[in-house]
């Protein structure tokens, strides 16, 4: 017994020695990184979870002899936000480049975490994107990050599902997609259109589409309303598909049950962005060849009015050791020439250079039988609307939003209406509380 | 340290001083030993246990504000705390969750442990590591698994549906609860079944001999012998169950992304209320006071079983 106390002490003080030794390793390489001189080489750290950012690492390199680049993983959206929130209090590990979704770009543009770009060249590269993708990066008068892939939302709908209804054409009318999933309900217990248990990005995407603007933001003042007409039509609408068991209700986007409902063909269309597409056949393989992308349901016939579903961009902290280094290798990877290999490996980016070349349009996609869906995409993109924005706090109140609609889903109780009503009453309170003027 | 009180004591046994003090001084150096050998443990106490409690004691007093940074707020987030529906609501979850949950995972790890040791079962070692291992299984991994077999449309309880034609969702808002009762449940019971029965098998023989002698049955030795004999680890067990299921989180953390709608919201139980404020509301200060209400809370109620569980045992 007294010599396993022992071990056990000895044990614990190696632990803690090797704990302690690993700190300071840490924060050596951060201070070597930070005092890179003109004839020192630089060193960049990227955080990325988007895995094609490192086939730009190379190329780079090789143009640019001073400096190194190292692409980290540092978890997905929230965790990553979390550690950088942590890395700028602590003063050190800050990375040089890091990934945002785009509605936390605010989030940390706002309180002054992120560099504007403008100075480093940023604004000359405005023409490059679809005007929405870049209406995501500038606040006021900066650019405070650039965008990296994009979420044109757009239909994915499963022609063979849809065939055994009878209907032969994608739905190009909210009302013809309603008239639609009665036919595909009516085929049977499973079957369904589409599934939403509280997609608040879909339902976002929906009123974006109407026209509804319910975040606007100037500096630290936000207002937030969600009873424009614009959106009270997209929340009816969707509404009523939920009420009359349009949707199905059981089964979340990302689980085990959807990947299955996919496959076998009883969810017959998704309303998601474009990013989809490189996703779909690992989710599912078996409805190879029935899948095709479609641009999103229209509010009016005739009309061509889109919206955003996802994307995300990379900023520089403002605390980042090597601003300049790191904007030459954002603008190598996001605009020049990093751009192609990332586009190659799978990447959906915001880029007219890419979106309107041949390569990019004539390629036919055998998963979606031989569709030629960069036409589709690249339409869908460039006719995103523009002057969407999303409140600082939107991480926060995203969270929030599944705690109030839940009730909703479960019991049928209550509106999609009311949701949004306390949920805005919730993001008011928060957003004061945390030094907004929000109303 | 021999060397040093061979040192000393001719020295105090030799030249009488006035007033005792190699014998004070001597004592002073016994104590300063001791000191030395508690520094371990110290020094790793304070480092991991008081000075984090410390900090978040600290923390508790500042509001952190998004625009404006921290400021200091005195006792503003605990008044706010007691105010808060969300955690009350989390709270009187974990109470009741408890209340059920804890006898009915101790009362079961009893009944095993006793069949243990009654010596009438076969493979009873098999037994007793299959019983156990539960516990080894991590959480996360354990909360995946049952999320499968509770799953309704692909899982066990879909295949149930099925046959019988019967509409069972272990994971309504309803009933996610009891489900995650039932995963604890699985994971604890073998733990705390290897308490009693550690405890059972340091019962005297001489003991079971005198009953036996006496006549007594197998279910009067239960009850003259073994539940009195398993008192203390009784109260143990209570203690450890009840701080156990005060912190319940990964369950709740890890469901929603396996089961739509199953009713878990972000404040279900205090733990995971304080992670979520803590980490997607960047409300540390708030969080630190919440995460100091429950462990005063635990610590409190904790203290009230032990005393009530000594003064049960001191009255037999």
């Amino acid at each position: 017994m007294r010599l396993l106390t022992k071990a056990w002490t000895v044990g614990v003080a190696l632990v803690t020695a090797g704990a302690l030794t690993a700190c300071s390793g840490a924060g050596g390489t951060t201070a070597s990184a930070g005092g890179g001189s003109a004839d020192q080489p630089v060193k960049l750290t990227v955080w990325s979870w988007d895995g094609t950012v490192e086939l730009a690492v190379p190329g780079f390199e090789k143009a640019n002899p001073g400096i190194e680049v190292e692409v980290v993983n540092a978890g997905s959206s929230s965790d990553e936000y979390q550690a950088l929130d942590n890395a700028i209090q602590a003063g050190s590990g800050v990375p040089d480049l890091v990934m945002f979704e785009y509605f936390a770009v605010p989030y940390f543009a706002v309180p002054g975490k992120l560099a504007d770009l403008g100075p480093l060249g940023a604004t000359e590269l405005a023409d490059d994107y679809v005007p929405s993708a870049w209406n995501n990066v500038v606040m006021g008068d900066g650019v405070y990050a650039l965008p990296s892939d994009f979420g044109p939302a757009v239909m994915f709908w499963n022609e063979a599902t849809f065939a055994e209804a009878g209907i032969d054409e994608a739905p190009t009318t909210w009302d013809e997609y309603y008239e639609d999933a009665k036919k595909i309900r009516a085929l049977g217990d499973d079957y369904y259109i589409t599934q939403d248990t509280n997609d608040l990005f879909f339902l976002l995407s929906l009123i974006w589409q109407a026209g509804g603007r319910p975040f606007e933001v100037d500096g630290t003042t936000v207002h937030i309303d969600f009873s424009a007409p614009e959106t009270r039509k997209a929340v009816a609408f969707w509404q009523k598909m939920i009420d009359e068991d349009l949707v199905n209700t059981k089964i979340s986007a990302w689980s085990d049950d959807w990947n299955r409902a996919l496959n076998d063909g009883t969810l017959a269309s998704q309303n998601m962005g474009g990013w989809l597409t490189s996703t779909l056949p690992e989710r599912a393989p078996d409805a190879a060849g029935d899948f095709r992308v479609a641009l999103m349901p229209q509010w009016d016939e005739g009309e061509k009015v889109g919206a955003e579903n996802g994307g995300s961009s990379f900023g520089i902290p403002e605390a980042a050791a090597n601003k300049e280094a790191a904007y030459k290798f954002l603008e190598y990877f996001t605009h020049g020439e990093g751009l192609q290999p990332r586009v190659d490996a799978g990447a959906f980016v915001p880029n007219r250079s890419v979106l309107d070349s041949p390569e990019f349009q004539d390629v036919e996609n055998p998963y979606f039988g031989d569709q030629k869906t960069g036409q589709v995409l690249a339409e869908a993109s460039n006719i995103a609307a523009v002057g969407w924005q999303y409140p600082p706090f939107f991480e926060w109140a995203r969270s929030t939003y599944g705690d109030i609609a839940t009730p909703f889903y479960t019991s049928g109780k209550g509106s999609l209406a009311e949701v949004l009503q306390t949920w805005e009453q919730r993001s008011v309170e928060y957003g004061n509380e945390q030094g907004f003027q929000v109303d | 340290m021999s060397a040093t009180e061979r040192m000393t004591r001719p020295a105090a046994a030799s030249v009488p001083l006035p007033g005792g003090a190699p014998q004070q001084y001597r004592r002073r150096r016994t104590r300063q030993i001791g000191w030395a050998f508690v520094a371990p443990f110290g020094i790793l106490f304070a480092l991991v246990f008081i000075v984090p409690i410390t900090y978040a004691a600290y923390l508790s007093l500042f509001q952190d504000r998004m625009v404006g940074g921290p400021s200091f707020v005195g006792l503003a987030n605990y008044t706010k705390l007691f105010g808060d529906a969300q955690f009350w609501d989390g709270v009187s979850r974990v109470v009741s969750f408890t209340l059920v949950q804890v006898p009915i995972m101790l009362v079961l790890a009893l009944v095993l442990a006793l069949a243990m040791d009654s010596m009438r079962l076969r493979g009873m070692r098999f037994m007793r590591v299959a019983i156990f291992l539960p516990y080894a299984v991590p959480a996360i991994v354990s909360t995946l698994m049952w999320g499968f077999m509770l799953g309704v449309r692909y899982g066990l309880f879909g295949s149930i549906n099925g046959w019988l034609g019967t509409d069972l969702d272990p994971f309504r808002p309803s009933t996610t609860l009891i489900s995650i009762g039932i995963m604890v449940t699985w994971a604890f019971t073998g733990y705390n079944m290897l308490i009693f029965d550690s405890v059972l098998k340091a019962v005297p023989q001489e003991l079971y001999e005198a009953a036996a002698i006496d006549g007594a049955g197998e279910l009067r030795v239960i009850r003259a012998i073994k539940l009195p004999a398993l008192r203390g680890s009784l109260v143990i067990t209570v203690i450890f169950s009840i701080i156990g299921t005060f912190q319940i989180f990964n369950e709740p953390q890890i469901l929603p992304s396996m089961v739509a709608n199953s009713g878990i919201t972000t404040y279900y139980t205090p733990n995971l209320y304080a992670f979520n404020l803590a980490f997607t509301g960047s409300q540390q200060g708030y969080a630190a006071a919440l995460a100091l209400v429950m462990a005063a809370f635990t610590i409190a109620i904790a203290y009230a079983v032990q005393i009530r569980g000594m003064r049960d045992a001191l009255d037999q």
